[in-house]
This record gives structure tokens, C-alpha cells and sequence, in this order.
């Protein structure tokens, strides 16, 4: 291995490393993949199929190691495994200012976990910048792009039904996952009231709704986030990996934890890339002609902090001094949700992993006068099930009867809103955290490094993400 | 002999100046079985009498099994001992007492010798004060009553601990509810099955 030159070196196999691992190993590219955590052998490790009773709590999660160990991730009971541990990937925030950093460390990164909604952008965010004044115009446009999006999707299965709204584009869908019918009757309701401005979809989602370049058809089992062994949802194991395996140019290296890049002062170029072994902590070098920077937005902009040089003191691709600002998060969590009446007679079958969509209306075509852009609701109708005999009047054999069959039809709607790049929306390297690490990390100081082994930490760094309070537009009802 | 069965007896018996011979026997056996329920953390054998008991007329056997074929005791002896906070297990234990309490008031009798008459008097009590708690909860602020949320009121927290240990486990998931892990087909919306609805 020493002395090898790599033609391309990927740090990362969440989503975009698993893409350029792809691409670069099928146009003959000998590419090496770097990933900081452990394989994922879907065989192994999926557990989307584990019912309830095959867990410790039920599903209630294991309440008291998450407090301890993951307060910050979201995982449920089966899934916890694909989180970080908060207490081995600490950061701090100012503390009125909290920050939620959902952190997938394995092959595949977050591409297991991730919601799996896929939407195009149009001309209307592309040129949203220029328009607004606001920060930097993109410097494509959709015409640019659309040949990408196809690309891609075509590839991964995205499916869901073509609108011909200028504000979404339609893409290469697979056939859409039906509505229920209760969205039905609320996608008339929105139909009647609120056309053309309003309109209701399937949700478009890159879960196969049919057999797809090798991969099987969905059977609606429900929790993707757990894995599936069918490969039916998109992510890096089940799709992009696989594939650039297929060309005999792909190495895979696990547990390598890269700390920074080797810049060339001679070439001008970089040139490689260091890792720390995430299990024997030994340090190492690997060298590529072309490096893919793919670890999530924090962790590439820390390699490229970690990457300073003499000549260039406050990291690599940092002259403009921006590296770590404009950092962006989603509106998420305003909505509502309501019951719904009809349809008592009907039930969905199957758990359709995907819902329903209302794009964009807001800004669309006329100007609304308090705000900027616009927003998005993702949502469904279900029906109520167990559960709602929680907090019901009753017991016994009736109270039991009543609730084998489905309750209320229950509809809700979650409104997703993009912020407006800020400065003060930034990530820097914890200096203080820095002093500890060197005390423990001994070959790597002569890097300069705030990265430290943290002796049963499992190969991660500690570093620090400070990050100001957005300044969102406000959402309106 | 299973519980029901003889707590049936017990009714019967319990109607005469003293109990048979037969009863006697089978009031301890059913108690002696429930003691020896093994890995039990925080129930102790009445506690554990007590609760299996209360979890059975909340889901009892019907044309299904019910509570106690899928040991939602050992469930709820669970959340005590691992999941829940000391504070609210101490809740729970306490609530668990005062059901006893009220028992012996009303009938001089500890809950689980009560006649299903009584017992299902004083559960309808508990049921009444938790909705009604339930009310004033929601009322006072829109609470999250999420399947991970504790509730304050002792038999919310029993009847929510029933329901999940019942409707998660293998029983209640595939006999009960007739659902299955990988479903049989998918569509947005099917007529509801006749054995949902029945």
C-alpha cells in the first residue's frame, strides 16, 4: 500500500461520497473510499424487520442510555446504533443558542437514516439571491442542472406524480405511491378553496414503487430508517457503493478517521490525505491525484480548518475567510394537524413509508408583503391506532374490542422553510478542547491538531461547533 | 388451574361462612405461582398479583388472549425497574398501594381477593379520576401524550403500560390487531377486513 496513488480519494460514503465513488470508479478511476466509522453488512445490521416484541422496551427506546449517551441524536429503539454517541462526539453551542447535530458515523453515513423526500429545485430558488440582494447569486441555473437530476435520478428511483408546477419541477418518476382516502378527499378540499396557488401531491420519494436497476419493489413494511434488506430506498449501501463496487476500482476503508489534507506546496495541489485509525489509532497517509471532500457539511469544513498550513494559517480554502459561515438548518415543526370525518369504513393497507406534499405557494407569483420565499408541507392522513386508548374512558372486554379496529382518521401537515444565509451562523474549531487533545493524542501533534484520540472513543474527534441563533423569516399559517 | 378459574371458585366460595377445603388450595397455588415468577426487579409477589390482576380487566382474555398470555407484568416490571425515573416507580408503587386502600374501605379486602364486581367498582373509579386527570392536563396546556411520555396519574400509567406491553407483543400485534410485519399487500384504502371489524 505505501506509495500507492490512489486516482481519486472520497472522504465520506454518506450520499455525495457514495455518488462520487460511482461516478469515478465507473469512468475507470482506481477511487478510495474513506469512511471514519464501521461497515455495514445490511444482512447484519438492517433491523427494520424486528418486530416490537424483539426489543428490550417495546420501542419506548432505552430511555435512560439515551438521556446519557445520545440526548442530541434522534434514534428510536432498533436504530440508535446507526447515531453517534454525544458523550464520544461532544461540541458546544452557546447555550441559549442549541443546535441539533444528527450524526450518522458507518458506511453509508446518514444515507441510511435520511427521509428520502427528493425534490428539484427550480428557477424560482436559483435566482432567489439575485433577486432578493441577498448574499451570492448561484452561478447555475436550472437548465444547468436538469441533466443532473435526471442523471440521478433515473439511477436511484424516485418515485411520484408529475405536476407541471413551475415552482417543482417534475423529474423521472417511477409510479407514485397511492393516497389514502382521506388525503383524497382533502386534495379536492385544497383543489376547490385554494386553486391554482395550493395543490396537493403524493410525496416524491426515492423509495421504488417497482423493480429497479436490480433492486426490489418496496413492501411497504414501513420503518426504511432501519435498513432494508430489500434495498428498496435509496442510500449509499443499497445503491451507489454496490454499483461502484461492481467495477473491481473501488476500495472501501472503514474506520478512517480523516483528520486533514496534505497540500503540496510545490504542486500547488493536494496531494493526499491523513487518517487516524479509528480502532489502533495509528496514524497514516493516503495519496490520490484528486481528493472528494464528502463528510458532511461540519466535518469537511473542519478537515479544511485542520488543513492549515504556514502559507495558509487559517485553513485550506479559507482566503475569503467564510469557511464555516452561512451554515443552514430548515424551518421545521410549525403545522397542524386535526381529524378528519368519512371514510369510517376504510383503511390504509400496508405502511406507506412516504406522504403527501403541498410545494411551495407562497412568493410563487405574487409578492407577499411581510416576507420572503417560501415553504413546504410534508404531511398524511392515517388513522389512529392503539394508542388512543391511552387516554380513553374504559376497560374490558369492550374498551379491548373497540380498539382492535382503526380509530379517527387523523390528518396532519409539517411546514418545511429554507433560512437565509447569516455570517453568524458558523462552526470554528474548539481551541480549548484543542490543549486537551494534544495531551492525548501523541503522534499527531506534529500536525498542529485539534484532532484527538480519545482513548475508547472509537476513533472520532472532538472539536467544537459554535453556532449563532437564526434569523428565520417568520411562518404564517 | 388457571387464575380466572379460580378466582370464579373464590367468588363462589366466597359467598360461604369459609372457604372449601379446594379453594383454600387453589388461593395459594395461584399466589404461590405468581411468587415464583422468576427475574421480577421491582414487584414484589402482591405487588405483582395486584398488577397482573388490574392488567387483566383492562385487556382481558376475549375471543384473544389477553393481559396475562403475554406477561404485561413482566412488561411493567420492567419500565419500573429500568425505564422509568425512582420518582415516578415510587408513583406507581404507591398508586398500586392505594388501590388496596381503597379496597379495604369499601369491601375489607385486599384488590386481587375482591370479587370481579368489586374490583371492577373500584376500577372504574381509577378510570373515571385518570380521564378526568387527562382533561384537566390537556386543558391546562397541550400536552404531548406521546407512547414515551409518563403520565402522572396512577392508573393512566398502569392502563398506557397495559395497552403498550399488550398491543406490542407478539399476541397482541398478530392475534389481535391481525397485523403482520411484512403486510400482505399495500393500498391507499381497503374496505377494513371483517376480523378487524367484528
Amino acid at each position: 500500500m505505501a506509495g500507492k496513488v490512489y486516482d481519486a480519494i472520497v472522504i465520506g460514503s454518506g450520499i455525495s461520497g457514495g455518488w462520487a465513488a460511482k461516478e469515478l470508479a465507473e469512468n475507470g478511476m482506481e477511487t478510495l473510499v474513506l469512511e471514519a466509522g464501521r461497515s455495514i453488512i445490511p444482512e447484519r445490521d438492517y433491523v427494520e424487520h424486528v418486530p416490537t416484541w424483539g426489543v428490550k422496551f417495546r420501542g419506548l427506546g432505552d430511555r435512560k442510555a439515551s438521556l446519557r449517551d445520545q440526548p442530541i441524536q434522534q434514534a428510536d429503539e432498533w436504530n440508535a446504533k446507526f447515531f453517534v454517541n454525544d458523550r464520544d462526539n461532544p461540541y458546544t453551542t452557546d447555550a441559549d443558542k442549541p443546535y441539533l447535530w444528527l450524526r450518522g458515523r458507518q458506511v453509508g453515513g446518514r444515507s441510511i437514516m435520511w427521509g428520502r423526500q427528493s425534490y428539484r429545485w427550480s428557477d424560482l430558488d436559483f435566482e432567489a439571491n439575485l433577486k432578493n440582494g441577498i448574499a451570492v447569486d448561484w452561478p447555475i441555473r436550472y437548465k444547468d442542472i436538469e441533466p443532473w437530476y435526471d442523471h440521478v435520478e433515473d439511477f436511484i428511483g424516485v418515485s411520484g406524480q408529475a405536476e407541471g408546477l413551475p415552482q417543482l419541477p417534475d423529474g423521472k418518476f417511477l409510479p407514485p405511491m397511492e393516497m389514502n382516502c382521506a388525503e383524497l378527499t382533502m386534495k379536492e378540499v385544497v383543489a376547490r378553496r385554494f386553486a391554482p396557488e395550493r395543490v396537493l401531491t403524493i410525496g416524491r420519494t426515492a423509495v421504488l414503487t417497482q423493480e429497479h436497476r436490480g433492486r426490489a419493489a418496496c413492501h411497504y413494511c414501513g420503518p426504511c430508517y432501519r435498513g432494508c434488506i430489500t434495498r428498496s430506498y435509496f442510500s449509499s449501501v443499497n445503491s451507489t457503493l454496490p454499483a461502484a463496487q461492481l467495477t473491481g476500482k473501488l476500495t472501501i476503508r472503514p474506520f478512517s478517521v480523516v483528520h486533514s489534507l496534505i497540500f503540496d506546496s510545490k504542486t500547488r495541489k493536494i496531494s493526499g490525505v491523513r487518517v487516524i485509525d479509528g480502532q489502533s489509532r495509528e496514524a497514516m497517509e493516503f495519496h490520490g491525484r484528486i481528493v472528494f471532500l464528502c463528510a458532511s457539511t461540519i466535518e469537511s469544513a473542519r478537515i479544511l480548518f485542520n488543513s492549515a498550513t504556514t502559507e495558509f494559517p487559517d485553513g485550506l480554502a479559507n482566503s475569503s475567510g467564510v469557511l464555516g459561515q452561512n451554515l443552514m438548518d430548515h424551518i421545521y415543526h410549525g403545522g397542524a394537524e386535526g381529524h378528519l370525518s368519512g371514510h369510517e369504513d376504510k383503511m390504509p393497507l400496508g405502511n406507506r413509508p412516504n406522504g403527501i406534499y403541498m410545494p411551495r405557494f407562497r412568493n410563487v407569483k405574487e409578492k407577499h408583503p411581510d416576507f420572503l420565499r417560501g415553504y413546504g408541507f410534508q404531511g398524511d392522513a392515517r388513522r389512529e391506532g392503539w394508542a388512543r386508548g391511552n387516554d380513553l374512558l374504559g376497560f374490558g372486554a369492550d374498551f379491548k374490542h373497540m380498539l382492535r379496529a382503526p380509530g379517527p382518521w387523523k390528518f396532519s401537515f409539517d411546514g418545511f422553510g429554507e433560512c437565509l444565509p447569516n455570517p453568524k451562523n458558523h462552526m470554528e474549531l474548539n481551541k480549548e478542547k484543542l490543549q486537551v487533545g494534544r495531551e492525548r493524542v501523541g503522534a499527531f501533534q506534529r500536525y498542529g491538531s485539534d484532532c484527538c484520540r480519545d482513548a475508547g472513543s472509537g476513533g472520532r474527534d472532538r472539536y467544537c461547533y459554535r453556532q449563532n441563533s437564526f434569523h428565520p423569516w417568520r411562518v404564517y399559517p | 388451574m388457571n387464575r380466572r378459574k379460580a378466582l370464579k371458585l373464590l367468588v363462589s366460595a366466597a359467598v360461604l361462612p369459609a372457604l372449601t377445603p379446594e379453594a383454600f388450595s387453589l388461593f395459594r397455588g395461584v399466589h404461590a405461582q405468581i411468587a415464583a415468577v422468576p427475574g421480577l426487579k421491582t414487584l414484589n409477589p402482591h405487588q405483582n398479583a395486584t398488577v397482573t390482576t388490574i392488567a387483566e380487566l383492562i385487556i382481558p382474555q376475549t375471543d384473544t388472549p389477553g393481559e396475562k398470555a403475554t406477561k404485561v407484568n413482566e412488561f411493567i416490571d420492567l419500565i419500573l425497574s429500568e425505564w422509568y425515573d425512582d420518582a415516578d416507580t415510587a408513583r406507581f408503587l404507591s398508586g398500586l398501594a392505594d388501590v388496596d386502600l381503597r379496597s379495604q374501605n369499601s369491601f375489607g379486602k385486599k384488590f386481587v381477593d375482591c370479587s370481579p364486581a368489586q374490583q371492577n367498582q373500584i376500577m372504574k373509579a381509577l378510570d373515571d379520576e385518570a380521564i378526568a386527570a387527562v382533561k384537566a392536563e390537556s386543558a391546562e396546556k397541550n400536552t404531548n401524550n406521546g407512547p414515551a411520555s409518563t403520565p402522572s396519574n396512577f392508573f393512566r400509567m398502569m392502563k398506557k403500560l397495559t395497552l403498550v406491553g399488550y398491543y406490542t407483543s407478539e399476541v397482541g400485534f398478530e392475534d389481535e390487531l391481525h397485523k403482520s410485519i411484512i403486510p400482505a399487500g399495500h393500498a391507499g384504502c381497503v374496505q377494513i377486513p371483517a376480523e378487524v371489524a367484528k
